[in-house]
């Protein structure tokens, strides 16, 4: 059965994730096989879909969950995690 | 890597869009414009869509956006006229969102037809 995990983040004071960093986000969470999700509030977005994630207007500040569903979940929601706050 | 041709009848509006899709979708996708009339004013070229359409294609295919009208029309008599089978493909979507979501998926080296769904789902996002 595939491994699901998620992690509850907060983008930080400066990191949006409009234009650039949800591009770098995407296509980050498009080098996993596992399916990825992220929720705010009552949205969710597939991690996969710029569209989705520019979408969710996610502001500095903005607290978030990662879901993931899949063989590689872990080393998604690791990397992703990772890579968020270097996104200013 | 599947190629990306943005036709406008405004050299600005393929050219600013191009810049746009670019910092998203990062630079390894080839963004290739044809904006505007063969004397340089709005309108569509058939030669500049052509020359467009080798510059983005680098073996793996391209996916064109265009935006109303006329370029519409423009690039599906060249895309006849090459006879490309299906290795080029016109997709019907918004041009912005449509084009974004295209060059992204694009860069993760998906083939042209999963390029071009990504283009077309674009029809369904909500903005906010």
């Amino acid at each position: 059965m595939p491994a699901s995990s998620e992690v509850a983040i907060v983008l930080p004071e400066g990191v949006a994730l409009h234009a650039r960093p949800a591009g770098l986000f995407v296509r980050r969470a498009m080098t996993f096989t596992s399916r990825i999700t992220v929720v705010k509030g009552e949205r969710e977005a597939d991690a996969k879909s710029i569209l989705g994630v520019l979408g969710l207007g996610a502001l500095g500040g903005t607290s978030l969950v990662l879901r993931a569903e899949g063989n590689d979940a872990d080393e998604a929601l690791a990397a992703l995690a990772e890579l968020v706050p270097t996104l200013a | 890597m599947v190629g990306i041709v943005l036709v406008s009848h405004s050299a600005a509006l393929a050219d600013g869009l191009a810049e746009i899709v670019g910092q998203v979708a990062g630079d390894e996708v080839r963004i290739e414009t044809a904006g505007g009339s063969s004397d340089s004013r709005l309108g569509t070229s058939g030669d500049r869509v052509e020359q467009a359409l080798a510059r983005a294609d680098t073996g793996d295919g391209v996916v064109v956006l265009a935006d109303l009208g006329s370029s519409i029309l423009v690039v599906r008599h060249v895309l006849d006229y090459l006879g490309v089978n299906g290795r080029i493909r016109l997709v019907d979507a918004p041009m912005v969102e449509g084009a974004i979501a295209a060059a992204v998926v694009a860069s993760s080296g998906a083939s042209v037809a999963d390029v071009a769904l990504a283009a077309e789902s674009a029809r369904d996002a909500r903005k906010f």
